[in-house]
């Protein structure tokens, strides 16, 4: 028997919490191993896709799965393969954590209660921050970092955690350029070496553009799937992000250029 | 000297005050601590406020005939633990700008309910509603300590068993979800064990009491230091001098011990947002001295560029 599709949904219709429709009709089916990449503009129901997946939401119709396994049905089972990066600005800054702590939470929240730190925690921990050039940080509290800095911290988390699926939300918006390449590449890196699919929105596929290996256009449905070249379609694109969308070639890879960036939430 | 002592060892009333302050400052230093990091330090208030309401609830049951058996204590712990499911409803996602306003709608439902039954409870019987608001620490029973002995080791058991959970809830419910962890029973659990903590607190020592030291020392070790545990041991002890100070001022100079109490531990958290601004000051000689003038860069921009300069185009 084959193994099931990484990540698939058919005929997911998924609500806001404020009532709005923000996905209809989503059918998809990727195979692993996989680096996929969610993009859209704002709005366009990104990440209630993937908090949907996650069992985080529930769905109108249709269903999701991942590895398999059913969004509703067989949420622990998720729950327990998935590596979760959520927007940086979910986490609370009131809390006094110190940069160790964000990072063992990835190994903590795995186990079970009393959730005893153990020495390898500690080793995979900083061997996390070590891929995304943070070790020196180790002690340091958490919410006197910089943006960039508190993101590659949370992907640092997802690093160390367990899991074959890694999901992040946004990890590049409002990080610095440095930021950026250094997630790009731990992911890339991470992702080749071991045996781990990465499912990740982003506003820009551009930095992420060599790595990626699926894409999934969407606005409120799926408008493109395909590598990234193929999505970069000027026709699609302009369907989605109106007339100012450009896509230009570069050293024999296409590249989209939109005005569309920043955050969106719907709480 | 020694007379004081004596004279204090010798009054029963100033014991049940110390040891009632000292599991006060439990309660303010296991749930206090993650109310404020919860930013959800107005559930305090609530929470006193839906007691009453629950109060008068169990009064009027009684009174009336309606359930002779039921207490007025037992309606206080059901409004407050009704207002902690309301509230932690609201905040599943972990945001708490929404539960302050479930705490403040829940708040106002159950004082509405309050005072709409004191119109039916017999007139005598009308302050011992108001007593769940207006206890005073230098009055505590011998059923108030014990009252609230149980739920002060209670709450720090279950904060010292879960702290881990309680923690990752107020820091980021959302991943905590994603990576398996059953927040949401962590999140109610922690509500409701801090609402009837605070229930009882509140019938044992005053609302006054109960808001000032549940909030205010938190709030003021949160400012200063840079780990969990250290906030909460913290919070223990500026809790616990105020009160001190709170009761040794009223045997000295016959003043409130509450009042007291709440005005030292407000002024903790004036003097711990000094000692924070002071802290992230810079000094002087960390400030490197400017490498360029302005004028030097923009004469040098100027150059690179070959602009002309403007008076010679006219």
């Amino acid at each position: 028997m084959s193994s099931p599709p990484m990540f698939e949904a058919d005929g997911l219709a998924v609500r806001y919490p404020n009532g709005e429709l923000a996905l209809h009709n989503v059918s998809f089916s990727i195979n692993a191993p996989s680096f996929t990449a969610i993009i859209g503009p704002n709005g366009s129901g990104k990440s209630t896709l993937v908090k949907t997946a996650l069992g985080l939401l529930t769905p109108l119709q249709g269903y999701i799965k991942i590895m398999g396994y059913d969004s509703v049905k067989e949420t622990q089972k998720i729950r327990k393969l998935v590596r979760y990066v959520p927007q940086k600005d979910r986490i609370e800054q009131n809390v006094p954590l110190k940069v160790k702590d964000i990072v063992l939470m990835g190994r903590l929240l795995k186990k079970s209660p009393p959730r005893f730190t153990s020495g390898k925690d500690k080793e995979l921990s900083r061997n996390a921050l070590k891929q995304v050039h943070m070790e020196d940080f180790w002690n340091r509290p958490f919410p006197e970092l910089s943006g960039g800095q508190r993101q590659r911290v949370l992907v640092a988390r997802a690093l160390a955690s367990e899991g074959s699926v890694m999901i992040l939300d946004e990890p590049l918006a409002g990080t610095d350029a440095e930021s950026q390449d250094l997630i790009v590449e731990a992911l890339g890196k991470f992702h080749k070496e071991n045996n781990v699919n990465i499912i990740m929105i982003t506003h820009d596929l551009n930095p992420i553009h060599s790595y990626v290996h699926d894409v999934l256009l969407l606005k409120n449905t799926i408008v493109g799937i395909g590598t990234p070249c193929d999505v970069m379609d000027p026709e699609i694109l302009k369907k989605v992000y109106g007339p100012t969308a450009k896509v230009v070639e570069y050293a024999g890879h296409r590249y989209c250029v939109t005005r569309d960036s920043g955050f969106d939430r719907h709480d | 000297m020694i007379d004081i002592f004596q004279e204090i060892l010798s009054s029963p009333f100033i014991i049940r005050a110390i040891i009632g302050s000292i599991f006060i400052a439990l309660v303010a230093s296991s749930s206090g601590t993650f109310l404020v990091f919860r930013g959800l330090s107005f559930l305090t208030a609530g929470v006193a406020h839906a007691a009453l309401g629950g109060a008068a609830l169990g009064l009027f049951l009684q009174t009336s005939g309606i359930i002779p058996w039921f207490d007025p204590m037992m309606g206080a712990l059901i409004f407050s633990v009704f207002v902690a499911i309301v509230t932690g409803y609201a905040g599943e996602t972990g945001i708490s700008q929404r539960m302050e306003v479930a705490v403040g709608v829940s708040f106002a439902l159950s004082m509405s309910i309050a005072v709409f039954l004191m119109y039916y409870i017999p007139p005598t019987q009308v302050p011992q509603v108001w007593g769940y608001l207006v206890g005073d620490i230098l009055l505590l029973g011998y059923v108030d300590v014990v009252l609230l002995a149980a739920i002060a080791i209670l709450l720090v058991i279950i904060t010292l068993i879960f702290n881990k959970e309680f923690i990752y809830v107020s820091v980021d419910m959302e991943g905590s979800l994603a990576h398996g962890m059953n927040a949401r029973a962590y999140h109610y659990l922690m509500l409701i064990t801090s609402a009837l903590a605070i229930a009882l607190a509140t019938k044992a020592v005053g609302a006054i009491l109960v808001f000032a030291i549940l909030v205010a020392p938190a709030a003021a070790s949160n400012e200063i230091f840079n780990s969990v545990r250290s906030v909460m041991v913290a919070v223990f002890f500026i809790a616990l001098f105020s009160e001190m100070i709170g009761l040794a001022s009223s045997l000295a100079i016959r003043a409130s011990p509450s009042a007291i109490a709440g005005i030292v531990a407000a002024m903790s958290y004036v003097v711990a947002l000094q000692i924070r601004s002071y802290r992230n000051r810079v000094p002087e000689e960390d400030i490197p001295p400017p490498s360029y003038s302005s004028v030097e860069i923009f004469r040098e921009t100027t150059l690179e560029g070959g602009t002309p300069n403007h008076s010679t185009d006219h």
